[in-house]
């Protein structure tokens, strides 16, 4: 559906327009045509100028992409759910953002203690704490990501029933304020190589492109699932616990390189996460990038944004009745 | 320019008749078994044809379960038509939900904006109305407080001032006004035809019928999503009256009363079965 402020000329949007002829056809020869009454009472002034612009919407395809123009106008509400996420989420919390920081830092944790010493997992890695929190921060913010984008329509109900607004904007908002904790997270990692003795280097450049791809890849996901769940509220639980049997099944968080096998090194990027974090940690602590792996885990979260994109779209058009 | 064209808009709900779609089912439904639990289509809205201009305030009446609220939602685009099409031109302002967007944690401030943006301010134009606002609500010092606290009088009057500082062109309202105490009811109610004098164009729902006659200068009569009557709202409002007014043979139900609210036999909706 197209809102427009009056004035403002109108393209016929991207949707199937229905045929003119068509549409007076069916009215004439309609059955129903008795109940069909044509309202059109003789009005004053508007009727009669030329041809106005007009947003004709008919029931729309599956396919149709995203209403980028749409998205534009609304932009504002974009960026005040997002606030709205970030200032209500930690409001009746004691510690309240510092949860930011707790969260990678107790998973960090059990993975030094657990994974690393007892597993002997950080053998032959130097600094294996600064090595799995390169990992665990980026993790943190997609699992968060996708959790809540996935419950976002159905935690905004309310919202989605009485009132239209670009719906994306609900998963896209959650995806937004989980990279604001990830900020706050950033902090552990500055204090990590402060504590090492580290300096930065150059390749730290490329960090934020890889952020963007992960930020991206977590919208995709979570769309995908937010409208499973509005179709089948299972998919609430499928969330929960798959996103941790996803980061078991993403090594590279808590394994280095040298310690996955060849075959494994060649199928793990299929995970969207996989050659994601893996660069993202390059860029970060050093070390050589696996632009093969960043290329393959790029193209398959690009696919599985655009089912998701696509499920989405479809779900989207009978939300307010099925939610 | 306003302008409202509903152009052969139908609008079908699909339900599922016995109860939600299991997993399992939504799983198999469709590739191997044909499912046992029949989808059931309503039809809501069936072939609506309508067409408003500038300066039409139409009222919308009819039996609970007739489509009403549906229509409205239609015209804000909660909904989209399953065929047809719909052309709504102009800034749309919808009060269906008075404490919509409410964030309990957040104060009144916070919550003035939220609602705000919902409804299509933009941070410049909120500026200049956020003061307004706060003063139409009298609550004073109290909007500095967590919504959470607020007693249900005190949300109305926020929710109410922010919902009607909106400068709608095209103002779909749903049976809202019986808000707080008395003095800040004669308050709403003279903000209430403000905002609706300065709309360009206005549809509402109610089934307070003396309102439809002073306020709209045309008037709907919906049955069963279709449209019984249009025209003259008190054409319209008698003929509707009229035809609730207790008769035996009328009220399958037997229920006799004048009140048309209360003298409803709840008609269902057309349902039509087909295979899931």
């Amino acid at each position: 559906m197209v809102r427009e402020s009056a004035g403002v000329p109108l393209a016929v949007h991207g949707r199937d327009t229905v045929d003119n002829d068509q549409v007076h056809d069916q009215e004439s020869t309609h059955p129903r045509q008795k109940s069909a009454i044509v309202i059109a009472l003789p009005d004053s002034d508007a009727s009669s100028c030329g041809s106005p612009p007009t947003t004709r919407i008919v029931a729309r395809s599956h396919w149709g992409f995203a209403d980028l123009h749409e998205i534009w106008r609304y932009r504002e509400l974009l960026y005040f759910l997002t606030a709205r996420d970030i200032k209500i989420r930690y409001k009746q919390t004691i510690l309240g953002s510092a949860w930011a920081i707790m969260q990678p830092l107790s998973a960090v944790l059990v993975f030094v203690i657990f994974f690393g010493r007892l597993g002997g997992l950080a053998d032959g890695v130097d600094n294996y704490t600064l090595f799995v929190l390169a990992g665990v921060l980026p993790w943190t913010f997609f699992s968060n990501a996708v959790i809540a984008a996935g419950n976002s329509l159905v935690g905004n109900e309310r919202l989605v029933t009485k009132t239209y607004f670009p719906r994306v904007f609900l998963p896209m908002a959650c995806v937004g304020a989980s990279a604001f904790d990830f900020l706050i997270g950033l902090s552990l990692l500055a204090l990590g190589f402060v504590l090492a003795g580290m300096m930065v280097s150059s390749s730290l450049l490329l960090a934020p492109l890889v952020l963007g791809l992960l930020a991206i890849t977590a919208f995709g996901v979570g769309i995908l699932f937010a409208a499973l769940i509005v179709a089948q509220r299972d998919f609430r639980h499928v969330l929960t616990f798959g996103m941790q049997l996803w980061m078991f099944s993403t090594p590279c968080i808590y394994l280095s390189a040298d310690k996955i096998g060849p075959t494994a090194q060649a199928w793990l990027p299929l995970n969207p996460v996989y050659g994601l974090l893996l660069n993202f940690r390059a860029a970060i602590i050093g070390g050589t990038f696996d632009l093969r792996a960043l290329g393959l885990s790029t193209l398959s979260g690009l696919a599985i944004m655009l089912t998701g994109f696509w499920y989405f779209r479809r779900v989207e058009r009978t939300l307010a009745d099925t939610i | 320019m306003a302008k409202i064209e509903l152009n052969d808009v139908s609008l079908t709900f699909t339900l599922s008749q016995e109860r939600r779609v299991t997993f399992k089912e939504y799983l198999i439904r469709g590739l191997f078994l044909p499912s046992r639990n029949p989808k059931v289509a309503v039809h809501a809205l069936a072939n609506i044809n309508l067409t408003a201009n500038d300066g039409d305030r139409i009222g919308i009446i009819g039996h609970n379960g007739a489509g009403k609220s549906t229509m409205l939602k239609l015209l804000a685009g909660i909904y989209p038509p399953t065929s047809g099409t719909k052309t709504v031109e102009g800034k749309i302002c919808s009060l269906f939900d008075i404490s919509l967007g409410f964030e309990h944690e957040a104060n009144g401030w916070d919550n003035i904006m939220y609602r705000a943006y919902l409804q299509g301010e933009t941070p410049r134009s909120l500026k200049a109305k956020l003061q307004d606002i706060a003063d139409f609500t009298e609550l004073g010092s109290f909007l500095n407080v967590p919504v959470r606290y607020y007693s249900s009088g005190m949300l109305v009057r926020l929710a109410f001032s922010i919902a009607t500082a909106a400068e709608p062109e095209v103002l779909l309202i749903d049976e809202v006004l019986s808000v707080g105490d008395m003095a800040f009811q004669n308050k709403a109610r003279q903000r209430m035809k403000e905002m609706m004098s300065s709309a360009r164009l206005m549809v509402m729902v109610s089934h307070d019928l003396e309102s439809i006659r002073s306020l709209c200068t045309r008037a709907i009569w919906l049955q069963q999503g279709t449209i019984m009557m249009a025209g003259d709202p008190d054409e319209v409002v008698d003929a509707y009256t009229e035809s609730v007014a207790p008769k035996i043979s009328r009220h399958p139900a037997g229920l006799v009363t004048d009140d048309p609210d209360q003298a409803e036999p709840v008609e269902p909706a057309e349902i039509v079965e087909r295979a899931a």
